[in-house]
């Protein structure tokens, strides 16, 4: 437990007040215990500065939204887009994390300790997803830039029309998606998923393969109409 | 949107399951404000089956109640009835199958809401909370139940529409569903060709005639929600239950939300974790399915049989 952390209760109040008192300990320098979560919904969202939030419990659709330095450590499962939008800052989740997990991203790290639902990492724009278990359909969908890295199995249409940034898969891969290809794990890789890794949370597997976009629905050709079809 | 909930317990069949989808629907009202409704799994009758037929709305309320046990007195004796808001429940002799009973009222007119030896179904327009006008839910005793509030975009809001849907013909059988069928239109037609008859302009009606007619054809309930992730076309999340077995299934896109929970006694699922964490607290990790999944419980025999 953080010492001398403000708790912040979510009984009885609604959830502006719970991010309100959130946010005004953060503002002042302090940690905050949020207890009683009870999977409420947009907990911790929108932290515009270094903080420490701990969660004791599970956390409902969207937390730590927007987040912008703030550490978030939530002690359950996280539901919907969890973290979506953050730009900075360090996302921690026990469980398991619902469907799109780290949407849209362009910064910071998420760790989810053990599953992700569908479409995790979806138009991600940089940052981290670290995954230490499964990850769902369309993992990594439209992405961007950025980084995941998935422990175990990933599912159908990993990385469909992803245009750039990189996927990392311990375990078996249902399917590709769209114009998904892998690709050799360079050294710079290497250094990168070590500090990754490094950074705690969740354990690296024996092996990993690294899937990029294979750059064919970048630009239109007339002659991979077929490659287009199957896309669209 | 809608919410959908279910839970189950592996082997106790005294667990207050009324309550705790009472609890679980309150907290996701707000998921869908038009209509509300439960199917709850208790002990059998001694004899007969449970009925819920829906008073006919051209009709006072005594009329309408007079009109429906004519139309019962037709099929089988009543042992019992009584009368609540647009339903009425009747327990009715053992005379036939099911499915000809249910066939039979339907010939005279009658929306027969559920039938079996089990199951409860009541429903209503309105708030989880008004339910209990219906039932003692809050005191029933069961093993497992699913239920659902209703957020209405494609069709109606009355009694009719609202969920959850009986498995027409095939005892203690009902489902819950939230998304949207997109190929409702086309089903119905091939089912309303076999005879299947419809009550409403609901596409989660059709869910129920589907398992209806694919356990009929022979097939398990397992084999059924399995073969429904390619044959229901759409986003959907559904729940279904018959009096030993509780399940899910849900779309290849994984469109609409599905969290579970589950410890070695109990199941409990809902479309978003704050239902499961108003019931059993910090108990058990929630975790969210991929798409194109479904999955079944069975009771435990020998627990069951235990407890029974």
């Amino acid at each position: 437990m953080i010492a001398d952390a403000v708790t912040v209760d979510c009984v009885d109040r609604t959830t502006r007040e719970i991010n309100r008192a959130i946010r005004e300990a953060v503002a002042l320098g302090r940690s905050v215990r949020v207890t009683g979560p009870g999977a409420r919904h947009n907990l911790a969202v929108a932290l515009l500065r270094p903080g420490h939030v701990v969660i004791e419990g599970s956390a409902g659709y969207y937390c730590g939204g927007m987040n912008d330095g703030a550490t978030i450590e939530i002690r359950g499962s996280a539901g919907w887009g969890v973290g979506e939008g953050m730009l900075s800052g360090r996302i921690t989740v026990d469980g398991n994390a619902g469907n799109g997990a780290a949407a849209s991203i362009r910064g910071g790290t998420l760790v989810v300790r053990g599953d992700c639902a569908a479409r995790a990492g979806v138009a991600m724009k940089g940052g981290l997803l670290l995954i230490g278990g499964d990850a769902g359909y369309m993992t990594g969908f439209m992405m961007q830039r950025g980084v995941i890295v998935i422990g175990r199995d990933a599912g159908e249409a990993l990385a469909d029309s992803m245009y750039e940034g990189v996927i990392f898969v311990g375990g078996k891969v249902a399917s590709l998606g769209n114009d998904a290809v892998y690709a050799d794990i360079t050294a710079e890789d290497e250094r990168m998923l070590a500090e990754a890794y490094a950074a705690g949370g969740v354990e690296r597997p024996r092996t990993l393969r690294k899937v990029v976009s294979g750059r064919k629905l970048w630009n239109f050709e007339r002659s991979e109409m077929a490659a287009w079809r199957e896309a669209l | 949107m809608c919410g959908i909930a279910g839970v189950f317990h592996k082997g106790g069949s005294e667990e207050p399951v009324g309550a705790t989808l009472l609890r679980m629907l309150g907290a996701l009202a707000q998921r869908g404000p038009d209509s509300a409704g439960v199917a709850l799994f208790g002990g059998a009758v001694p004899r007969g089956e449970i009925c819920w037929i829906k008073l006919p709305e051209d009709a006072s309320a005594g009329e309408g109640e007079a009109i429906a046990l004519q139309r019962l007195g037709t099929i089988a004796r009543t042992i019992s009835h009584h009368r609540a808001e647009g339903l009425l429940r009747a327990v009715i002799e053992r005379t036939a199958p099911v499915r000809e009973l249910a066939q039979r009222l339907e010939r005279d007119g009658a929306e027969v809401v559920s039938l079996g030896r089990r199951l409860e179904l009541v429903k209503r327009v309105g708030t989880p909370a008004g339910l209990s006008e219906l039932l003692d839910i809050e005191g029933f005793r069961g093993s497992h139940g699913i239920g659902h509030t209703r957020l209405s975009t494609e069709s109606k809001v009355d009694l009719s529409h609202s969920q959850p849907f009986w498995a027409r013909g095939v005892p203690d059988l009902a489902t819950v569903h939230n998304g949207h069928i997109t190929n409702y239109d086309r089903l119905r037609r091939i089912y309303e060709q076999r005879g299947y008859r419809f009550f409403t302009q609901n596409d989660s009606e059709v869910i129920a005639v589907y398992i209806a007619d694919s356990m009929a054809g022979g097939r398990s309930f397992e084999e059924t929600l399995r073969a429904s992730l390619d044959d229901l076309d759409g986003s959907f999340t559904y729940l279904a239950a018959t009096a030993d077995e509780f399940g899910y299934a849900r779309d290849p896109f994984a469109l609409k939300p599905l969290i579970t929970v589950e410890t070695d006694d109990i199941v409990a699922i809902a479309n978003e974790e704050i239902a499961i964490r108003s019931v059993l607290g910090s108990t058990g990790t929630a975790h969210e399915p991929s798409g194109h999944v479904h999955k079944v419980w069975l009771r435990s025999a020998s627990r069951a049989g235990a407890a029974a």
